[in-house]
């Protein structure tokens, strides 16, 4: 009796123990799993199931002043393929209920037609990059296709093919202030506002996580968005795209009428200083890159700086008249040649003997010798002053990319010659922006106002940022500024364009400019011809500076007075400008 | 020893199988106080209950969740029919579109005198000169300001004569927006046969 009770007992005893020990096997591994490793479990479970993704903010758009879009953000798609999936697959046919089965060359050769590419390309590019890696999860099927195409892909339903949403770029008005956005490489942007202003319009992007199951499918309602995406902002530009079109087009005539290596053309309200078109020619059309010499990419109106010739005899009686060097009445002896320093001779673009101008008479004529007879009222530290005054030498507040500041000596540098023919713009250079911002002080009564060509950017939470500068700078007197538009109006009134730069209905004060070339060294026989003016002369609104590099059939300003008019004529009708009401005031030219 | 016979010592007193037994007898408030089989079905009953309305709830909740799914993904094809149409659009509304087709219905741009018509007395501001035939901006000279997006779309009315690129005849004519751009709309048509008003 005794044995068999401590028999059964001992062999009770023993399965406790091993209960226990299998007990305490499983708790050991139990901790383990869910409390020791229990992260790097997880993380490893997660791993093989979600797959992360980056969500694309959208970049910023570019708007002009009427909120056109000159550059939109847009999206496009890479269609993918994991090719470690890639096989036959079977699907019910939705008509007759049969399983049908799918071979991978019949689906391969589907895409292809979709997406314009090469079925068995493709395949050999899938079997290369599984015989190097037999695990591999991507390879590119196709590459930024639109979103048209894309459904037609995912129509198919092929469940080893995938696409990826990417940002993309488009601008829908082509070469319209091409030259001003710039545009986007595969790098990111590359030149242009895009470039320049680029913390304003890139977006941040977020990132999310999907899952798929271990057939490669992807599970609905599996996606788990860490960090969200942050559109770009706005970038709101004073351009009318309408009116830098008609600019662009009125140029790119011309310009190839008259043979020119290059034209600008701008456009500037009087009263802010924003520019309502920079037009240049040749540009590019950012939807097309490679369509465009690498030199034409950029905006010569900010980046070319050349001798402007006579368009700068404006600053310079402007300077006469504000430091009472001369008034517009005083008689002057234009002499047919005026003598700088030793073996240097200024001339005119006629000849002549001693002509009687009066100072007005001297800018309507447009004569060399005489602005330089009156040049020598202002000393040279005067000259320096209101040259870099009126914003020569100086890049303007635009601060365009690649932007130059031209060219104006120092007094101190400066020889005997270039200190009077600077006075008419030669031996300094400017760009066509800053003859511009010349005109605009000289309409805006003296006040110079900063360029602007970005009103601001304007982010997805409301905030305006890169707000322009604002503040304006007397740089002559009131009376001397009118004086000289006053003048200029006789430009147009009697001088030898009359014809071509009269509008009806309006006073219009221009200048013109015939400005030779130095190349090597020396002054040939290419030219860069200007006209530069405002309207209404009574009370300007806008100013329309256009140029042409080295035209070959004209050399003379006549071939921009057309140009100018008629960009002036339909910058005065698309801004509703009043018709002048009085005549313009004869002033005495000669005695 | 003794004639006393011997009887048995009395057993003490049981209480007899018959009689039944004795209970404690509960007071009142201990009665009272008793549970009772009704809550019992209550709280069962209740519990059932609430894991039905459980139930019910999540179903509805999941139904609710297929909605919002089905509803997202709807929303994000109408987001990319939107993205599409807005690209389509803002190549439609580029001022190389507007001008061509605005030439090829005969339109022209005056740039030579401008002048206005005051709707609020009728009076004519500037000095209105008629465009002539050949003022047009693009007056068959072809559009100068390059767009390759326009390389497929057709013009509205296609024109022999007209320069525009985009002219692409055979090609169905794609509807436009009229184009409300300020450079075709605010040029005054000083004739045609539109039903304008005459401004000189």
């Amino acid at each position: 009796m005794v044995t068999a009770e401590r028999r059964t007992r001992r062999r009770l005893a023993a399965w406790m123990l091993v209960l226990a020990i299998v007990l305490s096997a499983f708790v050991v591994r139990l901790v383990d799993i869910q409390v020791v490793r229990a992260e790097q479990l997880s993380q490893e479970s997660e791993a093989r199931r979600s797959i992360p993704i980056t969500i694309h903010g959208a970049r910023g758009d570019i708007v002009d002043a009427r909120d056109v879009v000159l550059a939109d953000s847009v999206f496009r798609y890479d269609i993918t393929v994991s090719p470690r999936f890639v096989r036959d697959y079977t699907r019910t046919d939705q008509a007759t209920g049969e399983q049908v089965t799918r071979p991978v060359a019949e689906s391969l050769a589907a895409l292809a037609a979709i997406v314009g590419g090469d079925a068995t390309a493709m395949l050999a590019e899938i079997q290369s990059q599984l015989a190097v890696e037999p695990e591999d999860d991507h390879a590119y099927l196709a590459r930024g296709v639109t979103p048209d195409v894309f459904e037609q892909v995912r129509a198919l339903g092929v469940p080893w093919v995938y696409w990826e949403r990417i940002p993309a770029r488009t601008y829908p008005n082509g070469q319209i202030a091409g030259n001003l956005v710039g545009f986007l490489g595969t790098d990111g942007p590359q030149t242009g506002l895009e470039y320049r202003l680029n913390d304003c319009l890139q977006a941040a992007d977020g990132s999310a996580t999907y899952e798929r199951g271990a057939d490669g499918v992807r599970l609905p309602g599996t996606t788990v968005v860490a960090q969200d995406a942050v559109d770009g902002g706005t970038l709101h530009l004073t351009i009318d795209a309408d009116v830098q079109w008609f600019a662009q087009q009125a140029i790119a005539e011309q310009a190839t009428a008259i043979g020119a290596e290059w034209a600008t053309a701008v456009v500037v309200r009087v009263g802010d200083g924003h520019i309502i078109a920079a037009a240049d020619w040749p540009t590019v059309d950012p939807n097309n890159v490679n369509g465009t010499a690498p030199e034409n990419l950029g905006s010569r109106v900010f980046t070319w700086p050349y001798e402007p010739g006579s368009t700068l005899k404006a600053a310079t009686f402007a300077a006469l008249l504000d430091s009472g060097a001369a008034t517009l009445a005083d008689q002057v002896i234009a002499p047919r040649r005026y003598n700088t320093i030793a073996g240097y001779q200024i001339g005119d673009a006629w000849d002549h003997g001693d002509l009687r101008y009066t100072t007005a008479g001297v800018l309507t004529n447009s004569s060399n010798t005489g602005t330089a007879v009156l040049s020598e009222r202002l000393s040279l530290q005067q000259r320096h002053d209101y040259l870099t005054g009126f914003g020569f030498g100086t890049a303007t507040a635009v601060d365009f990319l690649g932007e130059e500041p031209g060219y104006v000596s120092e007094v101190d540098a400066i020889d005997g010659h270039t200190a009077v023919t600077q006075m008419f713009g030669q031996g300094m250079t400017a760009t066509s922006a800053q003859v511009a911002s010349l005109y605009q002080a000289l309409a805006n009564d003296g006040v110079r106002a900063p360029l602007t060509l970005v009103t601001g950017c304007e982010h997805e939470d409301g905030t305006v940022t890169n707000l322009p500068p604002t503040e304006g700078e007397q740089v002559v007197s009131v009376s001397a500024a009118r004086d000289v538009i006053t003048t200029l109006e006789n430009v147009v009134t009697q001088g030898f364009l009359s014809r071509q730069l009269t509008i009806p209905g309006y006073r219009v004060a221009a200048k013109t400019g015939t400005a030779e070339v130095s190349e090597n060294g020396a002054y040939g026989n290419q030219r860069i011809v200007t006209v530069a003016g405002t309207a209404p002369a009574d009370d300007p609104k806008f100013v329309v500076v256009v140029t042409y590099g080295k035209p070959d059939t004209m050399k003379t300003s006549a071939a921009a007075a057309p140009t100018f008019r008629s960009i002036m004529t339909q910058v005065l009708k698309t801004f509703r400008v009043p018709p002048s009401t009085a005549p313009a005031p004869s002033i005495p030219l000669t005695w | 020893m003794s004639a006393v016979p011997f009887t048995a010592a009395p057993r003490p007193r049981r209480v007899s199988p018959s009689q039944g037994p004795l209970e404690v007898v509960a007071t009142r408030s201990q009665r009272r106080a008793r549970p009772r089989a009704a809550y019992a079905i209550a709280t069962v009953a209740g519990v059932f209950a609430i894991l039905l309305t459980q139930l019910l709830l999540s179903i509805v909740l999941s139904e609710g969740a297929y909605t919002i799914t089905a509803l997202e993904a709807q929303r994000i094809e109408l987001d990319r029919t939107a993205q599409v149409l807005t690209e389509r659009l803002n190549v439609y509304d580029s001022a190389q579109n507007v001008a061509a087709n605005a030439e090829s219905l005969g339109m022209v741009v005056s740039t030579v005198s401008p002048a206005f018509l005051l709707l609020s007395n009728g009076s004519v501001q500037g000095s209105p000169t008629p465009a002539g035939a050949g003022s047009g901006v693009l007056d068959g000279r072809g559009d100068l300001v390059g767009n390759v997006l326009l390389a497929d779309v057709p013009l509205v009315t296609p024109t022999a004569a007209g320069g525009a690129s985009a002219a692409t005849s055979g090609v169905p004519p794609t509807p436009l927006s009229s184009g409300s751009l300020p450079s075709a709309s605010s040029a005054v048509p000083s004739s045609g046969a539109l039903p304008s008003p005459v401004t000189r």
